[in-house]
């Protein structure tokens, strides 16, 4: 039986430094293994939708441009996303991986989390069917990714 | 005993009352018995002390059918005893048996409001989960359940004024200063002292038993997985050790290992966690502090290895994701030897500290006897001298390769539930040594079909807070037909309710906190 069981751990903390992270003056780098940001690669996938089957946020669709010749784009709601890796599990060409990037999540508005993957052609043919009449969008007109 | 002989005796035991058993798995006995012989068959294995009542599952098997089935569980070891008790879908009724076995009484409140099945007898037949605006007569769980039927219905203000006579009753929650968390309890006393306590649950209930039916079997890893946002990975590993019994697949040695030892730094995390937090209650700030700054050693490693700091989403159906190399290995070695001589020096503390113990030793004393009357598990068992721990009466994974020892203690008070956590995390991270020196080498997962042959089958996990019970029925879909989920919180409370009674109010919080107790899991 003793009083102040602590008080030894008390007096040391007078003299080190606070246990508390000066945050966001110091940034601490993401883990090499966090699962952050979806990449998606265009060129290796088949358009099996697994992926969408699987994801349990419906965070991804995977829009058909042309089947045929295999082209798609990406629409990834990373706002939806819980960050599990099952899609990048299931495809079974391997065109998913998780990033550490996205490591502070912030913004002001919901469509900053929306990315589009696709090679140029494709997402310039989506733009055209979705917003017809528009034209080709001009730079900047896209909130800034929050992603990035 | 063995399994078998146990099953045997079971099997003998409910004789009688039985009208005919099935043995569905190796480790399984189902008894189809009559509401009515539902008393006697739960005494007859009370009286010859078999086993204890794990979990009442409602099970609808659908409009054609017309059957709704209540399922008692009982265990022992690694027998499960199941007695089916078949009712009409609507208008069934089956007996209480809160007089033989307490706990029962919040499972039977789940089973009344969720399914529509009458119980006579309840001692306490308010709403639990449900809201109180919710209509009568619809049953959530029910397959035919319409969402557009479950519109919120007025509800009369409660009674005011000296209706309750001269019982002065002290409501906390669900918000309150003092209460974290959003539970409802309502304690009558007498002076300072307590003489009656009651609770409702259900103000973050999120449907997670109805919403997997909805969902594919990958689909409903996740959403079990964010059951708790502790003990996340044991609800991930119990659905899929369930899944992967109704696939027949073997998983991996390494993948079981892999599991196991994220199970063990997430029992490190919870444990710690709860430190703080039961410091905290007792008004012993510096050593809540002291240790959730320590808990951030295992956080990072958490994060460090799976990728995710919460819902570390390290399993999928037939194995795991994630690898533990070399590098992460050494990485885990030293974070556990920091925590391990962290946790001896609170051990120190928590048995020594004069004031600490003041509220501690002897506060809420749970014998033996207490315990098991009221069907209490994990470390509140362990703490009053019952071996209870599914690890070592029922080992799964890689707890048969890698098994754990026990810590128990005899007083049952406040004090014995913290050296038991504590003692658990040297034995914790012991283990985790032992997996990290023989893991071993091959796969990390095998393949599961996306359809999942018919079925139904039991998983039973050790999670930090106790036993955590799953029950898994398939038709032979891609979805599952019925997932139930029963957290160790849920069995626990009734102990605690009947504990407060006699304490003084002021050793109520700490009481409630000794439980560990859950919300999030109770409100599945």
């Amino acid at each position: 039986m003793k009083f102040g069981a602590m008080f030894v751990d008390v007096l040391r903390s007078v003299f080190t430094r606070p246990a508390t992270r000066l945050y966001p003056k110091v940034r601490t780098k993401a883990p090499a293994r966090l699962h952050g940001k979806l990449y998606w690669d265009p060129k290796l996938c088949t358009g099996c939708t697994l992926c969408v089957k699987d994801c349990p946020a419906d965070a991804i669709e995977l829009i058909t441009i042309d089947r045929a010749t295999k082209h798609f784009v990406m629409r990834y709601h990373a706002d939806r996303c819980t960050y599990c890796a099952q899609c990048v599990v299931s495809c079974r060409f391997k065109c998913l991986g998780m990033s550490n990037e996205g490591w502070e999540l912030a913004a002001l508005k919901k469509e900053a989390f929306t990315v589009e993957y696709g090679s140029e052609a494709d997402l310039a043919k989506l733009f055209a069917v979705e917003h017809p009449g528009e034209g080709i969008p001009p730079a900047g007109e896209k909130p800034a990714s929050a992603l990035e | 005993m063995t399994t078998e002989s146990l099953l045997q005796q079971a099997e003998s035991l409910l004789a009688t009352m039985s009208r005919g058993s099935t043995r569905p798995e190796t480790n399984r006995l189902d008894v189809v018995i009559e509401s009515s012989g539902l008393v006697p068959a739960v005494s007859a294995l009370k009286n010859a002390r078999w086993g204890y009542l794990t979990a009442l599952t409602g099970l609808d098997l659908g409009v054609e059918a017309g059957v709704v089935e209540a399922l008692y569980h009982f265990c022992s070891d690694a027998a499960v005893t199941t007695l089916r008790v078949r009712l009409p879908r609507i208008g069934g009724s089956v007996p209480s048996i809160y007089q033989l076995i307490p706990a029962v009484g919040f499972y039977e409140r789940e089973l009344a409001e969720m399914y529509g099945v009458t119980v006579t007898g309840m001692p306490d037949d308010s709403r639990l989960f449900l809201p109180d605006d919710w209509p009568v007569g619809v049953y959530p769980l029910l397959k035919d359940f319409d969402p557009q039927s479950a519109q919120p219905v007025k509800v009369p203000p409660p009674p005011r004024g000296s209706s309750t006579g001269e019982r002065f009753i002290i409501p906390i929650g669900p918000q309150h200063p003092a209460l974290k968390e959003p539970g409802h309890f309502e304690f009558t006393v007498d002076g300072e002292i307590v003489t009656a306590a009651r609770m409702r649950l259900g103000y973050v209930h999120r449907g997670i038993e109805k919403a997997v039916e909805q969902r594919n079997w990958i689909q409903s890893l996740y959403l079990l997985e964010r059951v708790c946002g502790i003990c996340s990975h044991t609800h991930s590993v119990a659905y899929c050790l369930g899944v992967e019994q109704l696939a027949q697949v073997e998983v991996p040695p390494r993948a079981q290992a892999i599991r196991e030892l994220i199970a063990g730094l997430e029992r490190i995390h919870s444990h710690l966690l709860w430190l703080g937090v039961a410091a905290h209650e007792a008004g012993f700030d510096t050593l809540f502090m002291y240790s959730w700054r320590d808990r951030e050693t295992v956080m990072d490693l958490l994060e460090t290895v799976s990728g995710n700091r919460v819902n570390y989403s390290a399993n999928i159906l037939g194995g795991v994701k994630i690898d533990i190399t070399a590098e992460f290995a050494e990485a885990i070695r030293r974070g556990i030897d920091y925590l391990e001589e962290r946790s001896r020096h609170y051990l120190d503390i928590v048995t020594t500290d004069t004031m600490f113990l003041q509220r501690t030793r002897g506060i809420g004393a749970m014998t033996r006897e207490q315990a098991e009357h009221f069907g209490v598990l994990g470390p509140l068992a362990r703490a009053s001298g019952i071996l209870r721990d599914v690890r070592v009466e029922a080992p799964y994974g890689a707890y048969t390769r890698f098994p754990i020892s026990a810590v128990t203690a005899q007083a049952g008070d406040l004090e014995a539930r913290f050296v038991v956590r504590l003692k658990e995390l040297f034995v914790t991270c012991n283990a985790i040594r032992t997996i990290l020196d023989n893991l071993p080498p091959g796969e990390l997962a095998v393949k599961v079909p996306r359809r999942i042959p018919a079925g139904e089958t039991i998983s039973r996990v050790e999670a930090p807070r106790g036993e955590l019970f799953y029950f898994i029925r398939s038709t032979g879909g891609d979805k599952p037909d019925r997932v139930k989920v029963r957290t160790p919180s849920l069995c626990n409370w009734t102990s605690v309710l009947h504990q407060a009674i006699g304490c003084q109010l002021a050793d109520v919080p700490l009481l409630l906190a000794g439980m560990d107790p859950c919300f999030s899991c109770n409100d599945r």
